[in-house]
Parts: C-alpha cells; structure tokens; sequence
C-alpha cells in the first residue's frame, strides 16, 4: 500500500514536468531568456508548446518585447517628454564653471 | 570601498562606451574642435547633451531631482576624466557611459537602505487569467489568452509604440522597473544586477518573470488590441 502511494506521487512529480501547465510555461519561457535550462524543463516545455497555442504566442511576445528594449533602447528614451529644467541647466553650468577653475 | 565598486563597473562603462546609441547620434552635432586635447567647453556639453542624459537618467531612475542629479555628477565627473577619454570615443557616448555608472551607484545605495527584493508585486501572476481549478488548472483561459500581435515590425518604427511602451513600464513597481530596465533596456547580465542591488539570481528571474508578464498585458491591451 505505501508502495503503491509513493509511486503515485513519483509519477505525479515527474508528470508534472514534463507536462507543466502554461502557467509553469510562462515561467519557463521567461528564465530561457536568463540561464539555460534543465533537460527536464526544455523536454516538458517542447512537449507542451507543440500543443498550446496560446504559451508560443507568450514566448513570442516576452521575447519580442525583450529584443525591442535591447536593439532600440535609444527610441525609448528619446520619448520621455521632459527637458533638463532650464534651473538645473543653469546651477549645472556654474558648477562646471567654479570647477574648472 | 569606492575603489572596489569602481573596478566591478569597469565592464559596465566599458558596454557604455561600445553601445551603439553612436549610430543615432545627432549628426550636426558639433564634434570636439581640438581633437588634439579632446576637450571642449564643457558648458558647452549641458547645451548639447543635457536634455539627452537627462531622459535617459529620469527613464531609469523616475525621478526628476534624483536625474538632475546624476546628470550634473557625471558632468563633474566627465571635467575631471576628460582629458583621459574625451580623444578616444565619442563624446555623447562616452558621457552615457559615465551617467550608466551613476545610476548604477544610485542603485546600490538605495539596495543597502532597502531590500530590493519585491516579490508582492504581482502575487498572483496573472491568477485572473488562468484557470484555477479542475483538470485544466494553470491553463490560459482561452477567451483572454494571449492574442495575436499584428505588425510588430512596423510598431518598433512607431514612436507612439515606444510611449506606450514607456507608458507600461513606468506602471512596474519601482524595483521591478529597476531591474527590468537594468536587465532588458541596458542589457546588465543577471550576475551584474545580482552583485549590485544584493539580490539572488532566483529573486531575479522571479522579478524579470512577472515584470516581463505585467508589460505584456499593459502593451496587449494599450497596443496590439487598439492596432486592430
């Protein structure tokens, strides 16, 4: 009988992994990103996104938003609005002008 | 203690310098006119450069008075090293390698004041969209899954994407932004963040993961789903 349960709970685990849930996907997809991954973890992950549509289009879409951020970092800033204020502009200057005496 | 920190940022300026924002630079702007010492007027640098910097300083740090800040430090710092750097690589990108630095600084003092490990945010990691019971539990519930994004190509060319995308990020936590913009906006390697704000890799990752999920959402429904 105890047999029995721990083998239940084995085979639970392991399909666990191998069958994550997309919520589990969604995690995996994202360390991709950050470290490589355990074979059990890459196996469970291509076994589940040959089946759900919705975790490819997830890994598409962190990864697109990553790879944007990287390649056009400089977009990004260039759109915040505001202009150093024309105080700080001044009080920056004079600072640079009694230092460089 | 200064010392130490400076080394450990060596590869961080180093990225600063090599990052290709030379490529965008303003090409009328005007370049050093003495090559030969590589300095130029330095109040000059605050008409040219100030207004860049300092977006890039308040898009990071996301606040006015701490960006000033870091602005007017690197420019201190940029007159005491300029006759060292100034003849070796361009001037804007070299100072943002210098401000990089500052920020960084920033960074780690306020991690020594606080921890900067924010893993409330975001508890329940999308919960409302997912199934939470039944044999389906941890699945995308379809209707709201993940949609599909048209034309993701033409957004990036799209300077309205990029104030939505600034828009979304600036909702994430002040943390989560920290380490998202460190991460994906300056690309740090998670080793280097982990150094610098105290934090362990598996913090990281946790953090990446839910900022990554929160900014996908924001952008779905502020973008790809208005595109339609």
């Amino acid at each position: 009988m105890e047999f029995l349960k721990k083998t239940t709970e084995a085979l639970k685990t392991g399909l666990r992994t191998l069958m994550p849930s997309c919520r589990q996907v969604a995690r995996i997809q994202s360390d991709a990103l950050e470290r490589p991954l355990g074979v059990s973890q890459r196996l469970g992950m291509w076994l589940h996104l040959l089946v759900c549509k919705w975790c490819r289009r997830y890994g598409r879409q962190i990864r697109f938003l990553s790879h944007a951020a990287q390649e056009h970092s400089d977009d990004l800033t260039g759109c915040v609005p505001q202009n150093l204020p024309a105080e700080a502009r001044q009080r920056i200057k004079q600072r640079l002008r009694s230092q460089g005496k | 203690m200064r010392f130490s920190f400076r080394i450990g940022a060596g590869p961080l300026l180093i990225r600063g310098i090599l990052k290709p924002s030379v490529q965008t630079e303003n090409p009328s702007a005007p370049t050093d006119e003495n090559p030969s010492t590589g300095l130029s007027d330095p109040e000059r640098w605050v008409e040219t450069h100030g207004d860049y910097l300092f977006k890039f300083a308040l898009l990071r740090l996301r606040d006015a008075a701490r960006a000033e800040d870091a602005v007017q430090e690197t420019f201190l710092a940029a007159l005491k090293g300029g006759r060292t750097f100034a003849g070796r690589s361009q001037e804007k990108s070299w100072l943002v390698g210098i401000l990089k630095n500052k920020i960084c600084d920033h960074f780690r003092k306020a991690s020594r004041e606080t921890s900067f490990t924010d893993l409330g945010f975001y508890a329940e990691e999308e919960g409302d969209r997912f199934v939470t019971e039944g044999a389906h539990e941890g699945h995308w519930i379809s209707e709201i899954g993940p949609c599909e994004w048209q034309k993701t190509g033409e957004s990036l060319d799209n300077e309205r994407f990029w104030q939505t995308y600034r828009d979304c990020s600036a909702k994430l936590p002040e943390k989560v932004a920290a380490v998202f913009t460190l991460r994906e906006l300056d690309g740090v390697t998670g080793k280097e963040i982990c150094a610098l704000l105290g934090i362990s890799e598996s913090n990281l990752w946790v953090m990446l993961h839910r900022a990554r999920m929160a900014l996908r959402r924001c952008l779905e429904a502020n973008w790809f789903a208005k595109e339609k």
